[in-house]
């Protein structure tokens, strides 16, 4: 009995192992191996002036918190219908991806642009964070209370992520930026 | 103990193996990137030239116990291989990525606890209480090599760090091996360990291991990609462009709406 349950878990234990290796070792090299092309296609389009009128209610143009009058004037109702509701939200996550891939795209040339492309993926894991808990919120009926925060902050995050990734195609003189420009 | 032609090929295949992949790391300037791994080569040269001299000179039980002797180093190296590597995937820029470390400990807390009870309910069937505990002692080496691997590749996936390509190789070689040790010790397990079986098997694992020798040669005399070189003022600006990223993200985690 006992060698009857050995060899079930065992072989389940296997079969987990080399599908979870076998997946993450495909997307790794689908990643790694991406074109320019394939990677500007995966950008979903995402209005930019309503990202950058979210991002400028709540910051400077040199990313100040600000503390005027007019600041902070969008409330959660408006930021959600601007953003899309969740899915803007998904979307805008899905492109955080892509801009670190982006980044990661040029370090394969250029490894001194690791230490962006690292800053640029912790700013993606912090955008994911804030996404994960509007989902959380969503699933326990709170997405009200907690929106406006959350999707403000992470659409700040996003809307610099997007300067800073053309920003250091332009340092690294790289010929692909008008495209990288209109795809944001 | 009577070793069969095709086992004395393998033995030979390996060790000239090793040799060629040491070759390799020195000539190719590898082995200061990767210290433990080339410790490990060093060390299982060492190891194959001690077994065949006791195997040669020496009578009774004397290769069974050198060989169970150097099992702790041999399985503490490729657990510091594999750490090795994780050093280069998850430390970018030289100090841990701060989302990762704790995941990363995680997941060898996990890899533990999932290991443990597959390794309790492994009943082998052999003459001795030592060798029982010696067989559970490789088979529980086995699954964490393989569970620390996969749990690796879908941390650096999911959390976007790229493999290098010699830490990338060096990391697939162990971590095929070590599916390949899992699923012939599970096997051994079933059927027994004093079966003919099992020499089957451990013939398979040593062939999968000169393949694995194999492919490190082959990979690690590789040259990376090229990279271009950037003009100073380019760094400079590169850097100072890392510098606000970072600023701006600290900047946004301390700000509240009201």
């Amino acid at each position: 009995m006992r060698s009857t349950y050995f060899a079930v878990l065992a072989a389940l234990f296997l079969a987990t192992l080399i599908g979870v290796a076998l997946h993450f070792y495909l997307r790794a090299r689908r990643s790694a191996g991406a074109t320019w092309e394939e990677l500007l296609k995966r950008l979903i389009w995402i209005d930019h002036d309503r990202i950058a009128a979210i991002a400028m209610d709540a910051v400077t143009e040199s990313g100040d918190r600000r503390s005027d009058d007019e600041s902070f004037n969008l409330d959660s109702s408006t930021i959600w219908s601007l953003l899309g509701g969740l899915e803007g939200l998904e979307a805008l996550e899905k492109n955080c991806q892509v801009l670190v891939e982006l980044a990661a795209y040029l370090q394969r040339w250029h490894p001194e642009a690791l230490v962006v492309a690292e800053q640029l993926r912790l700013n993606a894991r912090e955008i994911e964070w804030h996404v994960g808990r509007l989902k959380g919120a969503a699933q326990t009926g709170n997405i009200q209370a907690s929106f406006g925060d959350y999707a403000q902050r992470a659409v700040v995050t996003y809307y610099f992520m997007t300067r800073h990734v053309l920003e250091l195609y332009d340092r690294a003189g790289f010929s692909g930026l008008a495209e990288l420009q209109s795809a944001l | 103990m009577q070793l069969t032609g095709f086992v004395r090929f393998l033995w030979a295949a390996c060790f000239l193996g090793h040799i060629l992949l040491l070759l390799v790391l020195f000539r190719r300037d590898r082995a200061r990137s990767f210290p433990i791994f080339t410790t490990f080569v060093v060390f299982n040269i060492a190891r194959t030239i001690v077994l065949y001299l006791t195997h040669r000179f020496l009578l009774g039980d004397a290769y069974a116990h050198a060989f169970r002797f150097f099992l702790i180093p041999d399985e503490t190296l490729q657990f510091l291989v594999l750490f090795e590597v994780a050093l280069h995937v998850f430390r970018p820029t030289g100090v841990w990525a701060r989302d990762v470390w704790k995941t990363f400990a995680g997941m060898a807390c996990a890899s533990v606890v999932l290991a443990l009870p597959l390794m309790w309910l492994a009943l082998p069937s052999t003459a001795t209480q030592a060798r029982a505990i010696y067989v559970r002692g490789v088979f529980l080496c086995a699954l964490l090599m393989s569970e620390l691997f996969v749990s690796m590749l879908a941390l650096s996936a999911t959390v976007g760090l790229p493999w290098k390509t010699h830490v990338a190789r060096i990391a697939q070689g162990l971590g095929a091996y070590s599916i390949v040790c899992v699923v012939t010790y599970t096997i051994s397990n079933y059927f027994g360990n004093e079966t003919q079986i099992f020499a089957v098997l451990a013939t398979i694992r040593s062939t999968a291991y000169v393949v694995c020798e194999g492919y490190w040669i082959v990979m690690l005399w590789q040259e990376a990609p090229v990279p271009r070189e950037l003009p100073e003022s380019m760094l400079t600006q590169i850097y100072a462009l890392q510098r606000q990223v970072e600023y701006d993200l600290t900047r946004i985690r301390t700000w509240r709406r009201s």
